[in-house]
């Protein structure tokens, strides 16, 4: 019983004795684990496969209420000359990377004079704290806070720093840092206990070689750590990439994508084309070009990462 | 280029002991070696020496001057780590730059100094590699090159041998010798391989529970032990200790009996001798007792003999064979007979 080739071997041949039941037949054998994953699989296909397929279907229709017309490539044609569209793609790429960048060097920072540390060690889930909240409940702080009552405003009144309220949703840059401040807030917590772990698991003796070798905290930092974070940084970003390429509750929550369409985001956009003018169609070529600009950043992302950050 | 003196080094982590005493006189250019079980206190003691570690008591000084304040980086000590420590981001080239990079060097000198330290340890073909793409042995040298590219005042090596294999681990340290002569730099080598530090050495530390168990050349540890670890320690198989008793120069145990010793010992004591100082014989026999395993090694046979509740190991000739639990005898060479005291283990000279 100790070889199992043997045994199975030995029960395909030779009759099994009276009294020992038959091992399950062989083509059960290589159909049972595709069986046991097969509920999960039909259900992830079901809710991302069937509405993928659907909306790059839908993408050569005109739909609005009545019957599907067919197209062509109209929907996408129309895009190429929307300026809302553009705008809104600029938009999501100004607000996502100013606030990635804040958000990413902000993390570093932190992991880089916190990751030798027993007490952060210990406590980081309290870091977690600002990504636990649900989102949309920050965003109707943020906007309580800086908008409707102006909470911000006040405390730099108080303070004598300015005269009268900000306005804030009436300018475009104004309500764009709201947007970037809401998201740094939320999400850098995230970066840090990421970058903490990947610091703590680099190994210590490279980072005594390096002492030794006369590099200061900020040389070992910049020359042997970071290099050797990029793919864990690469994936991070991309994570927080792809959330933020999709940034929706804020902008819904706190500006509505004014002042100007100064902070309509794609994902806002796709919204307002389809559920405020139901313009179905349109919006679902929108999502598409959205999914293939953001399949081809990750991967080049990714490449360029993991090509060169090899040990 | 650099004396080091460690004077009543203690190190504690809490409750814990991590070196207890240590007082050591390193000589200039001199090639020390610790040598001691895991958690003896011998990296503890090295990593003190390079700044990685503060000492709870005592004064590390180097060339007179006290180092306990000075930073790691600023000690002009170069170690080379049991895992090699290279930097994975970068290539072999610019591993072996890197301390030279961090200490200004001028540019002029740098490129210079990295060929000339790679050339030393036969590594110039390799250096636009990654770490990851060498063999351990070349990992290795790397690792050495870029500890001997600026000239350091001192060399720590941390068992920079264990991870490779036994062949490759003697012509390591065969060069690692010449390279220490060649460029006469003050080493302190960490291992736990005895052939290592006997063979390394110019002098061997020993050191067990946080303490020095011994200090001294090769041969003296080999031949003189100071205490009962230290004999059972060094050699292999180790020396043979047997419990028994002194009276009017008469040392007896179960099966075992020797005339003729000093005669100003009595009671209780320890008889030390080694495998290669017993040998089997006729009839001016010291102990009779049967034989109890043989192990021909090619170049000699091990000979274990059952006496009493002991087994004595014996390095008996290439061409000796017995059967087993036969009667057999064997004679030691009274010279090298070495007493310790039972309880205490320390030697009785």
């Amino acid at each position: 019983m100790s070889d199992p080739a043997l045994t199975e071997t030995g029960a395909a041949t030779a009759p099994a004795p009276t009294g020992i039941r038959r091992r399950r037949s062989k083509r059960m054998k290589t159909l049972f684990p595709y069986l046991l994953v097969a509920p999960a699989v039909i259900y992830l296909l079901g809710i991302t496969l069937y509405p993928g397929i659907y909306a790059v279907v839908q993408s050569f229709y005109a739909v609005k209420f009545g019957p599907w017309r067919p197209v062509g490539f109209e929907n996408y044609a129309n895009l190429m000359g929307d300026y809302q569209f553009w705008g809104a793609l600029w938009n999501t790429f100004v607000i996502g990377s100013i606030s990635l960048t804040i958000q990413c060097v902000l993390a570093l920072t932190l992991a880089f004079y916190a990751y030798r540390d027993p007490w952060v060690q210990g406590w980081r889930i309290i870091f977690l704290i600002p990504m636990l909240f649900m989102p949309s409940a920050v965003a109707f702080i943020y906007k309580l806070a800086f908008l409707d009552a102006r909470v911000f405003s006040d405390i730099l009144i108080r303070l004598g720093l300015i005269d009268g309220n900000l306005s804030i949703q009436s300018s475009i840059w104004g309500s764009r840092a709201l947007l970037i401040l809401a998201d740094v807030w939320q999400w850098t917590p995230f970066l840090f206990i990421i970058f903490v772990a990947a610091l703590q698991g680099q190994d210590e003796e490279v980072e005594e070689a390096a002492r030794l070798d006369g590099a200061k905290w900020g040389q070992i930092f910049w020359n042997i750590s970071l290099p050797l974070m990029r793919p864990v940084i690469a994936v991070a970003l991309i994570l927080r990439g792809i959330d933020i390429t999709t940034m929706f509750a804020n902008v819904f929550i706190i500006t509505k994508g004014g002042p100007a369409f100064g902070t309509e985001t794609i994902s806002y956009f796709i919204y307002r084309t389809g559920f405020k003018f139901f313009n179905f169609g349109y919006a679902s070529a929108a999502s598409v070009i959205m999914l293939i600009l953001t399949i081809i950043i990750a991967q080049l992302v990714v490449k360029r990462a993991f090509r060169s950050g090899r040990a | 280029m650099a004396r080091i003196e460690l004077s009543g080094i203690q190190k504690k982590w809490g409750a814990i002991w991590g070196v207890r005493d240590v007082n050591i006189d390193i000589a200039d250019e001199e090639l020390i070696v610790f040598l001691g079980p895991s958690g003896c206190g011998k990296t503890t003691t090295m990593r003190m020496i390079a700044g990685l570690e503060d000492p709870s008591e005592g004064e590390i000084r180097m060339d007179g001057e006290v180092m306990n304040d000075v930073d790691a980086r600023d000690r002009d000590v170069a170690m080379v780590f049991q895992g090699y420590a290279l930097y994975p981001n970068m290539t072999i080239y610019e591993n072996i730059r890197f301390p030279l990079r961090m200490r200004d060097v001028p540019k002029v000198d740098q490129d210079r100094l990295v060929r000339e330290a790679a050339a030393m340890v036969e590594l110039g073909d390799l250096l636009d590699r990654k770490p990851g793409a060498l063999s351990g042995g070349q990992r290795q040298r790397a690792a050495l090159a870029r500890a001997v590219v600026r000239k350091p005042q001192v060399f720590l090596m941390d068992e920079p041998l264990s991870n490779l294999d036994a062949k490759l681990r003697q012509a390591m340290r065969i060069q690692i010798k010449h390279l220490q002569r060649q460029l006469k730099i003050t080493t302190v080598y960490v291992t736990h391989d005895q052939i290592e530090a006997m063979t390394l050495a110019d002098r061997i530390v020993i050191m067990e529970g946080g303490l020095i168990q011994q200090i001294g050349t090769p041969d003296e540890i080999y031949s003189d032990p100071a205490n009962t670890f230290v004999a059972g320690f060094i050699g292999a198989p180790p020396m043979n200790l047997i419990e028994g008793r002194m009276e009017d120069g008469i040392f007896t145990a179960p099966s075992i009996r020797v005339e003729g010793l000093i005669r100003n010992l009595s009671g209780p004591v320890t008889l030390g001798i080694r495998p290669e100082d017993c040998h089997v014989a006729g009839a001016e026999a010291h102990v009779e007792g049967t034989v109890f395993g043989v192990e021909p090694t090619g170049d000699m046979t091990y000979l274990t003999i059952n006496a009493g509740d002991a087994l004595i190991e014996v390095k008996a000739d290439r061409d000796y064979r017995s059967d087993l639990d036969v009667p057999e005898t064997v004679a030691f060479d009274p010279a090298r007979i070495a007493f310790f005291d039972t309880t205490s283990g320390q030697r009785i000279r």
